[in-house]
């Protein structure tokens, strides 16, 4: 199975530098999350790794070989912009992407059906596009990117317009491509998806890498410093604490509250004047910064620089 | 099977399998018939069906109005008017009669002509000739009789001499006529203009809609833009090809059948036939001969069908991947369409003189040849080094046009929401 390295990688539009030399490596098995605020450059990044368009300087490998149309029977993309033929009947189209990636007319047909009683849907098939609710246009165009086995899939915000079932159902799918040993990339701006799926991350943010590394090993980078804590009772804590320069608040409702400790606060300080305002607390823990958290930090650094 | 092959072959199917592409191929040439009948229809009916004129006649001859009261005719009746013609005018316009004829003596003598007042505007040209003929003959009539003329003079003066035209050509005589051959090179011209056009935009059209529906990103992350492009142009002028073959075979079937048609229609003795003559025998009557072409105009017509709309398909389509949607296409069409608009006006002048300098000049310019060369081929006999130089010219054109196109397109298909200018397509080209 592939491993995919993008080495050095620029790209450049008109005057706008869309890539500016960016590695990372994706291995077989497991998931690298491409994460980065929007125009970072991740399409930029992901249109070169499918050989859409070619980098400026730098290169894209599969196995050691510059990708190139023989990478592209190999790879499934699903773009973030969805899109389909919405005249087009559900099963000629799935033949049709399928001819496209080398299948023979039968075997894709074959697949199609296979697909579509995996996502149940099998009553599509003669179905025209258009006639399909969104999720279900959704899910056909998930086969379409998995149907010719690929052993390289790119997947930008899978889950878009998913119902909750639907989500699992597709999740499940790929934890099982990922189990065959295939290399996944997986690019998102939910984070929670993110910490649920993948294995290694990759942040970009104005056209450069900014952070990469197995997730365990980025959020354990970052230290244990973020408390949780759902409380009843007033949150005027929160104020206080702030305004004494002691932690930052990240997520705040109306019994829980997110927040970082500051300049080496201890947990204890910060504890016990919690305890001196509230009701009661149900919830005090120290945990690892959530990947959102780390996001926001290094991908809002980035721009101050900028 | 290669990609090229698979895009085209996907491109034809599901136009083919349309609705739409049936019903438009196998009704086409129904509607366009039904179009033409309609048209003849309306103004043959409006003609007859105008209502009868009457016309005051102010006779100061005193000699022509029997005459013109004579002949009957289901436009006009003509009246006395014995009164001055001042009240004559207030008889139209009061309504009491359409017009008034006033004829001066000198008419007698040649010296003066004859004057028709009316309300109406938009007088039928139709109308006003049948009534001219009709003055005409009486005056002529009468003007005879005054000057003594024979009887035989009379009729030589009103003979009517047929000139038949043919067509010659290095392989001997072409049976049929000019007029003919006219037809056919109007036809074919407008065949070539529809697949340059209508197809032309149909390749434009089905640019725009992957762009905008997004699937062109999932077709180029497996096959190259230039292997869509031609895949995509080659599907759609499968398709066109198929729609002619299907028009040109229930054209020719019609052609058959219409001489029959015709033949039932048209009264033996209009042809100075008995009443008896069979239909064939009524068609030869009328000359009607349908012009007999060569296997060569027909394989031309073909490639030049082909070479045109090739040309313009792979225009189109850079057009289409430049744009977000069919509105912002309008400016960049224009000046892509005038070659194609000019050609089309000039087919009349060519059909004329097929081998002035314009029309020769026109038929070897690529961006125009297609048109003016097929009708051209059609009335008249083409050195082969014009058909064959043009047919080349036309292929390198198209060569160099799907270079440049390929190469906007496969930026332009990427570009979203930004409205593309001139200046963007060059800079498109020029990316490595």
């Amino acid at each position: 199975m592939p491993h995919l390295r993008v080495e050095e990688v620029s790209k450049q539009y008109e005057k706008v530098l869309a890539v500016d030399r960016v590695s990372f490596e994706a291995k077989p098995g497991r998931i690298l999350g491409i994460l980065g605020p929007n125009g970072a450059g991740k399409t930029s990044t992901i249109r070169m790794i499918t050989y859409i368009t070619i980098p400026d300087s730098g290169q894209v490998t599969l196995d050691g070989k510059p990708v190139g149309p023989w990478s592209q029977q190999r790879m499934g993309y699903l773009p973030e912009e969805r899109g389909l033929y919405k005249a087009m009947k559900v099963g000629e189209q799935l033949a049709y992407f399928g001819e496209l990636k080398g299948l023979s007319h039968r075997e894709a047909v074959k697949t199609a059906k296979r697909w579509l009683e995996r996502f149940e849907g099998k009553d599509w098939y003669g179905r025209k596009t258009q006639e399909l609710s969104k999720g279900m246009q959704q899910k056909v165009q998930f086969i379409a990117t998995i149907m010719h086995e690929p052993e390289l899939l790119i997947l930008d915000e899978p889950f878009g317009g998913l119902d909750p079932i639907n989500a699992d159902l597709l999740r499940d799918v790929i934890m099982e491509l990922k189990s065959d040993g295939r290399t996944i990339l997986f690019a998102s701006h939910r984070m929670e998806q993110v910490e649920q799926l993948c294995d290694d991350i990759c942040l970009i943010s104005g056209g450069r890498k900014v952070l990469d590394g197995s997730l365990r090993e980025v959020k354990r980078q970052f230290g244990r410093d973020t408390v949780q804590v759902d409380f009843e009772g007033s949150d005027a804590f929160l104020d206080n604490l702030v305004r004494d320069g002691l932690i930052k608040v990240s997520v705040q409702s109306k019994a829980h509250a997110e927040f970082r400790l500051l300049n080496g606060t201890s947990p204890r300080t910060v504890l016990e004047r919690i305890l001196a305002t509230v009701d009661d607390i149900s919830r005090f823990e120290l945990v690892e910064p959530p990947l959102r958290e780390i996001f926001v930090q290094v991908a809002g650094q980035r721009e101050v620089m900028a | 099977m290669n990609r090229i092959q698979i895009v085209a072959k996907n491109e034809f199917l599901k136009r083919v399998k349309t609705r739409a592409f049936i019903l438009t191929t196998l009704l086409g040439p129904l509607a366009f018939v039904a179009f033409i009948a309609i048209v003849a229809f309306v103004s043959v009916k409006s003609l007859s069906d105008s209502d009868m004129k009457t016309i005051a006649v102010v006779d100061d001859t005193g000699v022509l109005y029997e005459r013109l009261v004579e002949g009957d005719s289901d436009q006009f009746s003509f009246l006395e008017a014995d009164v001055a013609a001042d009240s004559v005018r207030a008889g139209v316009l009061a309504g009491r009669f359409d017009g008034y004829l006033k004829i001066p003596t000198g008419v007698l003598t040649g010296e003066s002509g004859v004057e028709y007042s009316t309300v109406e505007g938009g007088m039928g040209s139709l109308f006003q000739r049948s009534l001219e003929r009709r003055v005409e003959g009486v005056i002529e009539e009468v003007r005879l009789e005054q000057a003594n003329v024979t009887q035989e003079v009379r009729d030589i003066l009103s003979e009517r001499i047929q000139v038949s035209t043919t067509v010659l050509t290095s392989e001997g005589e072409e049976a049929g006529n000019a007029g003919g051959y006219a037809a056919v090179g109007f036809i074919m011209g407008f065949l070539i203009y529809i697949s340059m056009l209508v197809y032309g935009s149909v390749v434009m059209r089905g640019v725009i809609a992957e762009k905008t529906s997004r699937v062109v990103e999932i077709i180029v992350s497996s096959v190259k833009p230039f292997e869509l492009l031609l895949g995509k142009v080659l599907g759609i002028g499968a398709m066109g090809l198929v729609q002619m073959t299907v028009w040109a075979g229930l054209i020719m079937a019609g052609t058959v059948g219409s001489s029959f048609i015709i033949a039932l229609f048209v009264d033996p003795a209009a042809v100075s036939l008995p009443e008896s003559a069979s239909q064939q025998e009524v068609m030869a009557a009328m000359d009607f001969q349908p012009p007999q072409l060569g296997l060569e105009v027909f394989v031309w017509f073909v490639l030049f069908f082909l070479g045109g709309y090739l040309l313009y398909a792979s225009l189109f389509a850079a057009i289409g991947s430049a744009v977000d949607q069919e509105s912002d296409a309008q400016g960049f069409m224009l000046p892509v369409m005038m070659p194609i608009i000019l050609s089309i006006v000039f087919i009349q002048p060519i059909i004329e003189s097929p081998n002035s300098t314009l029309a020769v000049a026109l038929s070897m310019i690529p961006f125009f040849s297609p048109i003016p060369m097929v009708v051209r081929i059609a009335v008249t006999d083409v050195p082969f080094w014009q058909v064959g130089g043009s047919f080349v010219l036309l292929i390198g054109t198209f060569l160099g046009a799907i270079w440049v196109s390929s190469r906007i397109y496969r930026v332009g298909v990427l570009m979203y929401g930004k409205k593309a200018k001139l200046s963007d397509l060059i800079k498109w080209i020029r990316y490595a």
